[in-house]
């Protein structure tokens, strides 16, 4: 049974990206958010086995929406999507529970090794 | 723990930085409100804390804390330059290069720096930064390791890895998972900054064998190197889940690497061995007249060629690696005897092979020192001269055909010819008549050892120690000197040095039964003896071409061959600045490249030769120095 992603972005060029890269690559996509908490609503909803999570989202952002999602599920395995430079935003994801990051741009084969490890 | 491996990388990397230090320095001095030197001194310093905290130095991590931290508070307050913290840098910067240096090889004990420390100290505190805490390095940990629980790890993370802090923290989160973790240097706080270069270390207790440690921070993703305890591991990358795709490993990788130059001396000898084992296939196949073997000739002589051309571009080094260590050394000299000098450098990007670069540094120090000294006038003596009352010096290098130029030149007095001449002739050096003296013979008296014009002996220059170091530091490179100077205007020296010492070109020439090699950069043309009369020019035989006198040679004298010369002897003339001399052989027997090897003469072997090479046909042929023939 292939494992099940919830897209955060609020960019929907961003969404198609990892839908593709990941889609590609046997995962299926069961849902995309585009505000931090549309992604913990669909979160209790979908229990997907991973969430790819853009940090800077309208309404919620990506590290409060860790927050919550971790708070109703310590063991939600959250991968942070952060740009270059966002050093202290990515530490603080980490510190609320993300388990692993990619940074933009995306390198197919970067994403898919960072899923595995969260994945584990 | 064996991190001494890393010795030496953590050497070159720091006084790559140190020397940036020095030249941002410089630059903050000359624009004192600009904040962009300070910013990179900042990061220079807080690398060089980073690698050495990761070797365990934990004197060195301590002074460049404290240097970093007054750094820093100059750069948030965007405080200009003054006097004193300029003082104050230059002399931390310097204390920390005296650290680094001892702690490489193991003498960290001898480091003294409590007194820039606390000088450091008080200047940040009155920055109102208060006194640098300790670091938060494990510095304890390093004086004391037995007294520290849980078992040393250090953590390098792949060079491309992007946001090497989260990557850390990622690291430090797994580590968890095998117990408690401390000690985390540098401190969490700097996983946040962009200066973060991928380097920490921490302590984890708990039971976990060595290679489950090694596996559970390498499953944090991103990690090139772990070292548990005293054991180190590279971390392949077979060994990681879902490593890297080769293709996108590859094209993220730098495109530099580091390598020992043992190695590429080593690379260098080999490919000696081969030009040479291809002179003999060249011969062989000349014999052999069999077209099969002419082909794999030329196919060997092509791609030896080319293999030698591609190690000798990897010996090449850019000159500021050398350079780049003057502008300090010109201002402070500057200061020290009251002048005023502009220094600048031109052409720090042409290239040379490291092994002659290496030996560039003393002399052209010699030369810049001279320069201040003895070139550059008193700023109230230029005035009187109406000259600006700042003195410039220029250090150039120029690429000519198959040699490299490297000049100094200042602005100063010049040379003064009538009391040099005075000198050389009390010294019976020059003709007790002559009324002048040219560039050349102008050498020649300075390059006289212990010659020296210095009236007062400064403690910079003027020990007697002159112009013959240069030269001899030179011509033992196979390079040449020269000298301009003009009076009351200017004085330059200039070094011209090949551009690889380990391959040249030669002629070969027969005298006896013996082939000799003269290095084609001297050459300037072939006459014949016979065809070409003769005459005596102040008791010796020389030969006029042009308009000049060209004094002869006769090797088969000078090496006391027995027998008769051929009726006609080719002439080698040698040129070398202005001097010229003919050099007569029996025959030639053509030109090739030599590798040139380095030999012991025995004593009382003349001195006209500067090393060996091995002939196509596998016997040995000497070296003909022309510097030591002219």
């Amino acid at each position: 049974m292939s494992h099940t992603v919830l897209v955060c972005d609020d960019a929907i060029f961003m969404r198609t990206m990892i839908s593709d890269i990941l889609g590609q690559a046997g995962f299926e996509i069961v849902g995309e958010a585009e505000t931090g908490s549309q992604a913990v609503e669909k979160y209790r909803e979908l229990k997907p086995d991973l969430v790819t999570m853009d940090i800077v989202m309208p309404d919620m952002g990506g590290i409060d929406a860790v927050r919550a999602i971790v708070k109703h599920d310590p063991d939600a395995k959250i991968l942070m999507c952060s740009a270059m430079g966002q050093q202290a935003l990515v530490v603080e994801a980490i510190q609320a529970g993300a388990k692993d990051f990619v940074v933009k741009p995306f390198q197919p084969s970067r994403v898919l090794e960072a899923v595995q490890r969260v994945l584990g | 723990m064996d991190l001494s491996q890393y010795a030496e990388l953590f050497l070159a990397e720091s006084r790559e930085h140190l020397s940036a230090c020095n030249q941002l320095l410089l630059e903050w001095e000359r624009t004192p409100t600009n904040p962009a030197p300070v910013g990179g001194l900042f990061r220079a310093v807080h690398t060089v804390k980073g690698m050495a905290a990761t070797m365990g130095y934990a004197r060195v991590t301590d002074l460049a804390h404290r240097t970093e931290n007054l750094l820093d508070l100059l750069r948030r307050g965007a405080r200009p330059a003054t006097e004193e913290l300029l003082q104050l840098l230059f002399r931390a910067r310097d204390a920390l290069e005296q650290a680094v240096e001892l702690s490489a090889v193991g003498r960290e004990d001898e480091i003294d720096v409590a007194a820039t420390v606390a000088d450091l100290d008080g200047a940040a505190a009155e920055l109102g930064g208060g006194r640098a805490a300790a670091p938060a390095t494990p510095a304890a940990a390093v004086e004391a390791p037995t007294l520290t629980a849980g078992r040393l790890v250090q953590v390098t993370l792949r060079a491309e890895a992007p946001i090497k802090g989260g990557r850390a923290l990622l690291v430090l989160k797994k580590a968890q998972t095998l117990g408690s973790v401390h000690s985390v240097t540098p401190s969490q706080a700097a996983f946040e900054t962009e200066d973060f270069d991928g380097r920490f270390s921490f302590r984890v207790e708990g039971s976990a064998a060595t290679n489950e440690i090694e596996r559970v921070v390498q499953s944090a993703g991103d990690v090139e190197h772990v070292s548990v305890g005293g054991e180190e591991r590279r971390a392949s990358a077979a060994g990681v889940p879902g490593a890297t795709a080769p293709s996108s490993a590859t094209e993220a990788k730098g495109r530099h690497i580091r390598v020992d130059l043992r190695r590429l001396d080593g690379l260098m000898d080999l490919i000696g061995e081969l030009v040479t084992a291809r002179g003999r296939l060249n011969e062989i196949a000349a014999q052999a007249r069999d077209p099969a073997i002419d082909d794999i000739a030329i196919q060997i002589s092509r791609l030896s060629t080319e293999l030698q051309d591609e190690i000798i571009q990897a010996r090449m080094t850019p000159v500021w690696q050398v350079f780049d260590r003057f502008p300090r050394l010109v201002r402070d000299l500057a200061r020290e005897l009251g002048k005023q000098v502009a220094f600048r450098v031109e052409g720090k990007e042409i290239e040379l092979d490291r092994a002659i670069l290496d030996e560039l540094g003393d002399p052209l120090l010699h030369l810049l020192r001279n320069a201040v000294d003895h070139g550059i006038e008193s700023p109230a003596e230029r005035r009187r001269k109406g000259k600006s009352p700042e003195g410039e010096i220029v250090l150039t290098a120029v690429r000519e055909r198959a040699s490299v130029a490297i000049s100094v030149t200042d602005d100063g007095g010049g040379i003064d010819r009538a009391r040099i001449l005075k000198i050389a002739k009390r010294e019976g050096l020059v003709d007790p008549h002559a009324e002048t003296l040219s560039d050349d013979q102008l050498l020649r008296v300075l390059a006289r050892p212990g010659f020296s014009t210095a009236e007062a002996v400064t403690s910079v220059s003027g020990r007697g120690v002159g112009i013959d170091v240069v030269l001899t530091r030179i011509r033992s490179l196979g390079g040449s000197v020269d000298i301009r100077t003009e009076e009351g205007k200017r004085t330059t020296f200039v070094l011209r040095l090949p551009v690889t010492l380990a391959i040249v070109r030669a002629l070969i020439a027969g005298v006896g039964r013996e082939r000799y090699a003269l290095p084609l950069t001297y050459v300037s043309e072939t006459v014949e003896l016979g065809v070409q009369p003769t005459t005596m020019v102040e008791g010796r035989e020389a030969i006029v071409l042009g308009e000049r006198v060209v004094p002869l040679v006769h090797l088969r004298r000078l090496l006391g061959v027995a027998g008769d010369p051929p009726a006609r002897c080719p002439i080698i003339v040698l040129e070398l600045g202005e001097r010229r001399s003919g050099i007569v052989v029996d025959g030639m027997l053509g030109q090739q490249e030599i590798v040139v090897k380095g030999f012991d003469a025995p004593q009382g072997t003349l001195p006209v030769f500067s090393g060996a090479t091995i002939m196509g046909d596998g016997l040995p042929a000497l070296i003909l120095d022309a510097g030591g023939l002219l």
